[in-house]
């Protein structure tokens, strides 16, 4: 860029730019030669450099191409220069700073202290050392600097020819940025306050500056503005720590929770048992409001390991605690209870099943396969002999506290065919001080499910409509036992004005018609040794009767000995008919049979005189109509029809007391009575002499009582040491007509 | 509330019955707190029929909600094992019915 005067070949000036340009066209430099001169230095100089060796270049042809110094005025700018020259060429390090603290080289040209814009300077001292360092070019000094030299002693002078030829460097430096106009922006944000106002000027001002375009005022002007540093900026937080939970629900489980949020509050206090409750994995479900079932808590504690830990650690005092309160909950009971029937049922299930007539299930158990083997044998060998009937004995209902009491009567819970009342008295027919009335359910043969110790002896059960047990005593009370929850409540009629003075004989639950009404009500019947029938209506707590009848001693027996005190006659038995309920029968102990109804209390409906005992007992045929039977101390039984004075037949003759009589709910033709030593049962279709079936009872222990089961073939037999025994009647022959004509047939053929 | 002497009695009363191998008493917690077997047998029954019991509930209920396990049996060929769960405890009888 700056040429080189080409009379001066070995002095060149030694610029920045053109030293590249000057090394090519130099001739090559050979040597380059450091000699150690001392040179001068300015006291002003900076320390920095303490060379006092001189650099002496030769190039090819020997000649001394050694830069020269730009200037010499007064030694210390030569002094200067080829200080700083020799710097630049030993040290090879620039120090602008040191160069630039009053050298006129490496400073901006206007700075130059010697005034002239000719001397040559270098823009920047690192490249020149670069430059330096590879190729050496002539220094024009010497004879240029005395030049120069004069023209500044001079002043001001005209400028020659040869300055103005002479290429001058102008260095152009940057200088420190001037700020003219700041106006930093301003970041609101869109949801402060004043954001509306702000918005509002932008839109003015994009408005006006659209305007102002064709307006000559206002030029549109770019400038380019400083961008700010970039800083990276850094910040540190904790890391958020997450843990994954995950939840299986179950449709029980919401429904729980929607549902059953309020009747889960009462028991939340269980809850905390829950918690480490071992868990099955398949059902993780959350506990959502406390329930309590087994399966819904959220506990992962491993089942088996769990619970060794638990019982190695020995948590002996928690369950303690456990054990009294599940123990006496109430639950636990009635868990207690169902448990029971189970285990029962067990065994006792090839027998129940052929009581309710089921098949008995083949392999259940062994015990089924040596009962069914038996059943099955004796079938068979009746089947093969002839179609007889048979009494097979299925199961006893005994246990401890009846053993060696005497059952004197039973009766079947109409609302639950499955639940058997029976009454027992102590001891002996003579000593009889105590009772007891067990309710037994078939599904328990062992055990009773109720037991009720009553004060005195137990005649006569019976259960109403609604599942009321009426216990009549041989001292004359009558107790209502209300069985409905585990508590016992029950109303005696001691409290009652008219009470039974001797022992109520019988009791009955019938239903009546009201007299205004044609609801039907249904009321207590006894009949007493005090020759009471009466008829209790029970109130709240208490029990009224009114008197029903009165068994007026018949005056043909009694006339010569008219006792005034025995006007009446004890009643025995009483049974109402089936289908009028107003009609019923007695039997006293002359060995009368009434007819009465219960809208006239002064006088019977018809008498009926056979027996020479007391009747003890009286039975209405419930399929055929109009028939009845009665059995009596005589031994005797003797069938009769409503309308005729005299017994139609009569069966046995023995001389034992017949205990208890009943016809078979399902056949018209049967029936059973129970003498002291055995068990009779009649088929009036077979054979009207004899009974069909005798079972012998157990030597030693007479048989007392007798029920016919209502919906199966069985009777059961109550005897003195305690034992309901139930028994399968089985083959009875029957036929193909109505039994209604079977049995009229027979009557006729009788007659 | 039921007495304590009724409750035990008929705890006896079923041990007692022919074929009754043994009984266990089962808190809330899987411990049994009362049985007639040896302890490691009764855990092992506790522990395991508790779960089955959980599972057989889960099953009911998912199929209907408002309906709920009443009773457990499981009849095998040596024995047959009862079970009456309830919400905080769960009665175990094994039985052996061939006895």
């Amino acid at each position: 860029m700056m040429p080189v005067s080409q009379d001066k070949q070995r002095r060149r000036t030694l610029l920045l730019k053109s030293v590249q340009h000057c090394s090519r066209t130099s001739s090559s430099v050979r040597s380059f030669v450091l000699t150690g001169a001392h040179t001068h230095r300015a006291p002003h100089k900076s320390s920095v450099h303490t060379q006092k060796q001189t650099v002496r270049v030769f190039d090819e042809e020997n000649n001394d191409v050694t830069p020269q110094p730009l200037s010499q005025d007064a030694g210390v700018t030569q002094a200067e220069s080829s200080r700083f020259l020799q710097d630049e060429l030993s040290a090879g390090s620039v120090s602008l700073q040191t160069a630039g603290s009053g050298s006129f080289t490496g400073m901006p040209c206007s700075s130059s202290f010697l005034g002239s814009s000719r001397i040559s300077s270098q823009s920047t001292l690192g490249s020149m050392n670069e430059e330096i360092e590879d190729a050496f070019s002539k220094l024009e000094l010497h004879t240029h600097i005395p030049d120069v030299r004069g023209m500044k002693s001079t002043g001001k002078e005209a400028v020659t020819e040869d300055q103005l030829s002479e290429i001058i460097n102008v260095c152009i430096t940057e200088t420190e940025s001037f700020s003219l106009l700041d106006l930093p922006s301003t970041i609101m944000s869109v949801d402060a306050d004043d954001a509306e106002v702000i918005r509002q000027r932008n839109q003015r001002y994009m408005e006006s500056s659209k305007n102002r375009a064709g307006d000559d005022r206002f030029i549109n002007r770019w400038m380019q503005t400083l961008n700010g540093a970039v800083k990276n900026k850094q910040v540190q937080s904790t890391s958020v720590c997450t843990a994954d939970t995950a939840v299986s629900v179950t449709p029980w489980d919401m429904y729980d929770f929607v549902c059953g949020v309020g009747e889960e509050k009462a028991e939340v206090s269980a809850e905390p048992k829950r918690t480490e409750h071992p868990q099955a994995s398949l059902t993780s479900s959350k506990c959502a409001d406390g329930s309590i079932s087994l399966g819904s808590t959220a506990s992962s504690v491993s089942a088996a390991s769990s619970l060794k830990e638990l019982e190695a650690s020995g948590a002996v005092v928690s369950t303690d605690s456990d054990l009294q309160s599940i123990m006496l909950s109430d639950k636990f009971l009635l868990s207690l209870d169902v448990m029971e029937k189970c285990v029962l049922l067990n065994s006792f299930q090839p027998r129940l099943a052929a009581y309710r007539q089921l098949p008995v299930l083949k392999g259940w158990s062994d015990v089924s396969e040596i009962v069914n083997q038996e059943m099955l044998s004796h079938r068979e060998a009746e089947e093969r002999s002839s179609i007889s009937p048979t009494l097979e004995c299925l199961w006893v209902f005994t246990c401890g506290p009846s053993e060696g009491w005497s059952v004197s009567s039973m009766a079947w819970n109409k609302n639950n065919p499955d639940i058997l009342a029976v009454g027992y008295s102590e001891g002996s027919s003579t000593n009889q001080s105590a009772g007891l009335v067990c309710c037994w359910s078939l599904k328990n043969p062992r055990w009773p499910q109720r037991i009720l110790p009553c004060d005195s002896a137990v005649t006569s059960v019976d259960f109403s409509a609604l599942s009321q047990l009426a216990v009549g005593m041989k001292d004359g009370n009558i107790t209502i036992h209300t069985l409905q929850s585990q508590e016992d409540c029950s109303i005696s009629s001691r409290d009652s004005s008219n009470t039974h003075v001797g022992p109520v004989w019988q009791l009955r639950w019938s239903e009546q018609e009201l007299s205004l009404s044609e609801e039907k009500s249904e009321s207590l019947f006894s009949v007493g040794a005090d020759g009471w029938i009466r008829q209790w209506f029970v109130h709240n707590n208490s029990i009224e009767s009114i008197d029903l009848m009165r068994l007026k001693r018949s005056h043909s027996v009694e006339k010569k000995t008219e006792n005034v005190l025995a006007v009446q006659t004890a009643g025995c038995c009483f049974d109402f008919h089936p289908t009028d309920h107003s009609v019923y029968l007695t039997g006293t102990v002359e060995g009368l049979i009434h007819k009465c109804s219960c809208s006239n209390t002064q006088q019977f409906l018809e008498t009926y005189r056979k027996h020479l005992c007391p009747v003890t007992c009286v039975a209405w045929n419930t399929l055929v109509p109009d028939l009845f039977l009665s059995s009596s101390s005589d031994g005797s039984i003797k069938l009769w029809k409503q309308d005729q004075p005299d017994a139609l037949m009569s069966f046995g003759s023995s001389l034992r007391a017949v205990c208890d009589l009943g016809w078979s709910p399902s056949c018209a033709s049967v029936f059973a009575a129970v003498r002291e030593a055995q068990l009779e049962i009649w088929d009036l279709n077979s054979n009207i002499l004899d009974p069909v079936v005798v079972q012998p009872a157990v030597p030693g222990v007479g048989m007392s009582s007798l029920l016919f089961c209502s919906q199966t073939d069985c009777v059961l037999v109550g005897d003195q040491s305690g034992q309901v025994t139930v028994y399968l009647l089985s083959n009875l022959r029957q036929g193909d007509s109505s039994q209604v004509e079977v049995v009229e047939a027979i009557l006729r053929s009788a007659a | 509330m039921a007495q304590l002497a009724d409750v035990e009695e008929t705890l006896k009363r079923i041990e007692a019955h022919k074929g009754v191998i043994g009984t266990v008493v089962v808190n809330a917690e899987g411990i049994p707190i009362r049985t007639s077997l040896d302890n490691s047998s009764a855990v092992q029954y506790a522990g395991l029929l508790q779960d089955l019991t959980m599972r057989a509930r889960s099953s009911v209920r998912d199929m209907d909600p408002q309906n709920d396990l009443t009773f457990l049996r499981i009849r095998s060929k040596k024995h047959e094992i009862m079970v009456s769960p309830e919400n905080n405890f769960l009665l175990i009888v094994i039985q052996n019915p061939c006895e």
